[in-house]
């Protein structure tokens, strides 16, 4: 038997990395007592996993991992209601606040929320070629999250392909481990750093994140891991899990024998939650993502909704921190407080990080043709084993749109619903039609954001009848 | 040379009406909404349903029971043609009740409408109580009280169905046009003219086959806009081993293993959006239902708006004002996908529409509609 | 597949059963973690096709790492901190 019992809370925050554990602690600070609903077990989020009790040391991680335990700590001694390992399966508007359905070990919950932040973060893209669903290919963050995790690193050194800041970081972070990977294969062009001398004022911003990846570099080169650049095309074999990775470089193609392919072709904005929210999302060039609409300057996505973070938008971890903190100013200057001054420092420096981001955006830029390109056999949709030549024989018969392609061939349909590969589907129709991603658009996404079980649901609080 | 068919619609009843008139060799155009549009063929549950259908309107009930008769032709010739496989089969159905007066008031209405119509004689169904149902539905739950089971009713995968439609429409040269709604409809003396934000496309004659669409473009053609938007809310499981269970419209089993449960009724306008109350019920019904489902993941809810006709009945009606324009209305797509790409298609060719289905016209609503 | 660096500090550790066997990991693990570490990627699940499949993303995007503990299916191994005395089975059925 279910009760109805609505739980309320005036502030509630979805997501405790960086920017959900800067506005809940900013909140706190001020006398709120935020609850934050977090999937994860402890705060951190990916960024700073595992940080309040790290596995690995600041000589194999470096000092940006470190950094964040500052946050972590604050957070921690603030007053604040943190509900780890809850699962926010509905999120809907109403009127002037959201309604959450929160599944926590196994027992459901609604909520109530006035003033609501929205951090989910960031997930990496999924990234279609040729065996990719091979057993023995993960992305670099999985690999990154088995090492802040446990410690646990390649048994024999590992490939590593793709493009972006988090492609060099593994690969120097398992150089300082002790495991140099055996190949880094990075998409990007050598000529893709002329773009350095074309945005002077960007580098100048971007400088830090520079050097800081220029001296990864310069390791890796002295440590002798084989770095190349300009890769075209990849391709996983293997008979039931990974024994080789095949690439294109330069017309030729080559092959190395690996049980472990990492790769990364950069992160973009989870999305399922804002999505699920209803909020409109828009197509950004620079970023190859779709981002949700929110006011720039408040960070408000609607009446008693606000997004922080990478979740709207890939800005790293400091951003997202400073986010986080914006959102929190927001709500309380909604409140009555005065927070002029201390909004106006942090809009400053975020400005200038985001001119530096858009730096790093095209050095990191991901090869718009390339999913087009790939062979028909590539799967897609992972999750219901959609193939590219599937695709394209329900786009040639007529789906022509994110929706109807999944009516016809099941992709979007399976457990992930559309996570990994709705960029894919939207990406595929823009180019079959010649229309840009924001006419194409994206799956509709719905409840339940998290699966859950029939019976979690049956069992869960009724809602009060309207 | 203009096209014969102008088709404004391009869901499982336009392209039904396409792929029969392409195969009786007419040239045709289907001009379809946009992938966002409210496209009740992607909100069905893939019923093809004889039981209980026609009530107050028995030559719906006859319609119904020869489209399911010829379903399995129809849907050989569509996976002959197109290689896709419609996951079709027709090993009966069962309507659930959950209490003697719901069980009660079900035998009652068919009692009733089987006796209506002499070709009616013919359907068969028979109330079984929980006992008796576990045999075609193993594992039923404890608080389910029977069901109307009948050997006429089957399912199908509805947008499988929807891609052959599409692929043999396709192959016998229907030119289908995507995101290219009718702004305007004229009719000039020798045929109808439609303007699109896509271009202007001229036929001989036009069926609107435009769902909910109809509302807007029905009246100026002197058809019948009368149709409204009905809700469904719909749970979907994971994938889950078949439980050799057969077909009801508050649950069934799909081919690929997710359960739909649905069955839900509500006049909310054009809001295709679920509601946390409802599918809450739906959840504690499928549990109720099959109890095994408890453990079952549920990984997606949908809304979708059904179309629905003053009394529930399809409306296949010949402008009086405009010969040569045709509307076509019904909730029951799937179910009618046979007779619509058949004897309804070849009706509509031979401008035979009021004489062979003159009881499914507009007409039978508006008092004052007469041409 | 992979191993644990000797500099990893030290932590707890709980006993799970993994297919009947018992093991001891260390109480920071993931169950996905675990498996990787303790059997490698090949094997880890069979997918509803037929393949072979395991985890990609290892933060709750991918569904790949689906797994059955404590007799419930499909739970996301990578969600789930490993626990004293946990039953986990693979899922090794395709459908």
């Amino acid at each position: 038997m279910s009760e109805t019992r609505m739980r309320h809370a005036e502030v509630a925050i979805i997501g405790a990395g960086p920017a959900g554990m800067a506005a809940a602690s900013r909140l706190a600070e001020a006398g709120e007592r935020p609850v934050v609903f977090d999937l994860a077990q402890s705060p951190g989020g990916q960024i700073y996993r595992q940080l309040a009790a790290p596995q690995v040391g600041e000589a194999v991680m470096g000092a940006d991992y470190l950094r964040g335990q500052a946050l972590l700590t604050r957070f921690a001694h603030s007053r604040i209601d943190y509900r780890p390992g809850s699962r926010v399966w509905w999120a809907q508007r109403e009127g002037q606040g959201t309604t959450l359905g929160v599944l926590a070990s196994g027992k459901g919950e609604l909520w109530q929320v006035r003033q609501l932040v929205v951090a989910g973060g960031a997930m990496e893209r999924g990234w279609p070629f040729p065996g990719w669903q091979l057993p023995g290919v993960m992305q670099a963050g999985a690999g990154q999250i088995l090492l802040k995790q446990g410690a646990l690193v390649p048994e024999a050194p590992p490939v590593l392909v793709g493009t972006g800041p988090l492609l060099y970081l593994l690969a120097w972070q398992y150089l300082r481990a002790g495991c140099p990977p055996r190949l880094v294969l990075d998409a990007a062009p050598r000529s893709r750093y002329s773009a350095l001398l074309r945005q002077p004022l960007g580098t100048w911003h971007a400088r830090h994140y520079l050097l800081k990846g220029l001296r990864m570099l310069v390791a890796l080169r002295r440590a002798g891991v084989t770095v190349k650049q300009g890769f075209d095309a990849l391709e996983a074999e293997g008979e039931g899990h990974l024994e080789a990775v095949s690439y294109r470089l330069a017309g030729r193609w080559q092959r190395v024998e690996t049980p472990l392919l990492l790769t990364h072709f950069g992160v973009v904005p989870e999305p399922q939650l804002g999505r699920g929210l209803g909020l409109g999302f828009a197509w950004h060039a620079g970023q190859q993502a779709f981002v949700p609409e929110r006011d720039v300057d408040s960070l408000a996505a609607g009446p008693g909704l606000w997004l922080a973070g990478d979740g709207a938008g890939i800005g790293g971890a400091i951003n997202a921190e400073r986010e986080g903190h914006l959102a929190g100013l927001s709500i309380l200057e909604a409140q009555g407080e005065r927070v002029g001054e201390e909004r106006a420092s942090l809009r400053c420096a975020r400005a200038r990080d985001l001119d530096a981001r858009k730096l790093l955006d095209a050095l990191f830029r991901v090869p718009e043709g390339w999913l087009a390109a790939q062979p028909e056999k590539t799967l897609v949709c992972r999750c219901e084993s959609v193939s590219l030549g599937e695709i394209n024989a329900a786009m040639g018969q007529g789906a022509a749109g994110p929706g109807q392609l999944k009516a016809f061939t099941r992709c979007g349909m399976g457990p992930c619903q559309g996570r990994l590969c709705g960029e894919s589907v939207s990406r595929l129709l823009a180019s079959h039609q010649g229309a840009s991603m924001n006419t194409v658009g994206y799956y509709r996404v719905r409840p339940p954001l998290h699966s859950i079980t029939l019976g979690e649901l049956a069992a869960s609080p009724a809602p009060p009848s309207s | 040379m203009p096209q014969d068919f102008l088709i404004i619609g391009g869901g499982v009843v336009g392209m039904a009406a396409a792929y029969g008139l392409a195969r009786r060799g007419r040239r045709v155009t289907v001009l379809d909404g946009h992938d966002g549009s409210l496209r009740a063929s992607r909100g069905n549950a893939g019923l093809v349903w004889v039981q209980g259908k026609g009530s107050g309107m028995p030559r719906y009930a006859e319609l119904s029971l020869h489209s399911s008769e010829t379903w399995p032709e129809f849907a050989e010739e569509l996976t002959a043609r197109t290689g896709i496989d419609l996951e079709y089969e027709r090993r009966g159905g069962v309507d659930l009740c959950f209490d003697a007066e719901q069980a009660e008031a079900l035998q009652a209405e068919y009692r009733a409408l089987y006796a209506s119509m002499p070709t009616l004689g013919a359907v068969r169904w028979s109330y079984l109580d929980r006992e008796a149902l576990l045999e075609h539905l193993p594992g039923l739950g404890e608080r389910v009280h029977g069901g109307t089971w009948s050997p006429h009713d089957g399912h199908c995968n509805p947008l499988s169905l929807l891609r052959a439609l599409y692929a043999a429409c396709q192959a016998l040269g229907v030119d289908y046009r995507p995101a290219t709604p009718a702004s305007e409809i004229e009719a000039t003396g020798a045929g109808f003219t439609v303007r699109t934000p896509g271009g202007t496309f001229t036929s001989e004659r036009l069926i609107l086959a435009a769902g909910l669409g109809g509302r807007q473009l029905a009246p100026a053609l002197g058809l019948s806009g009368r149709v409204r938007p009905v809700r469904g809310q719909v749970l979907v499981t994971e994938r889950l081993p078949q439980g050799g269970r057969l077909p009801s419209p508050q649950i069934r089993q799909t081919a690929s293993g997710g359960y739909l449960i649905g069955d839900v009724l509500e006049e909310v306008g054009d809001d295709t959006g679920v509601t946390l109350e409802t599918i809450h019920q739906l959840g504690e019904r499928a549990v109720q239902i099959y109890p095994d489902l408890a453990r079952a993941r549920l990984v997606r809810t949908w809304g979708a708006l059904r179309v629905m006709t003053p009394d529930g009945n399809p409306v296949y009606e010949a402008s009086r004002r405009f010969p040569g324009a045709y509307n076509l209305s019904c909730h029951s797509g799937i179910t009618l996908a046979a007779f619509h790409a058949e004897e309804l298609a070849a009706a509509i060719d031979n401008d035979r529409l009021e004489t062979a289905y003159g009881d499914f016209s507009g007409a039978r609503f508006d008092v004052q509609a007469t041409g | 597949m992979f191993k644990q660096l000797d500099s990893a500090a030290s932590t707890g550790e709980v006993t799970i059963w993994l297919e009947g066997h018992s093991h001891r990991v260390p109480n920071t693990f993931s169950v996905a973690a675990a498996l990787l570490w303790l059997e490698g990627a090949a094997g880890y699940r069979r997918h509803v096709d037929g393949s072979n499949r395991a985890p990609l993303c290892m933060m709750g995007v991918c569904h790949e790492c689906l797994i059955t503990v404590d007799g419930e299916p499909n739970r996301q191994g990578c969600l789930v901190p490993v626990a004293e005395g946990m039953r986990i089975e693979r899922q090794w059925r395709a459908l």
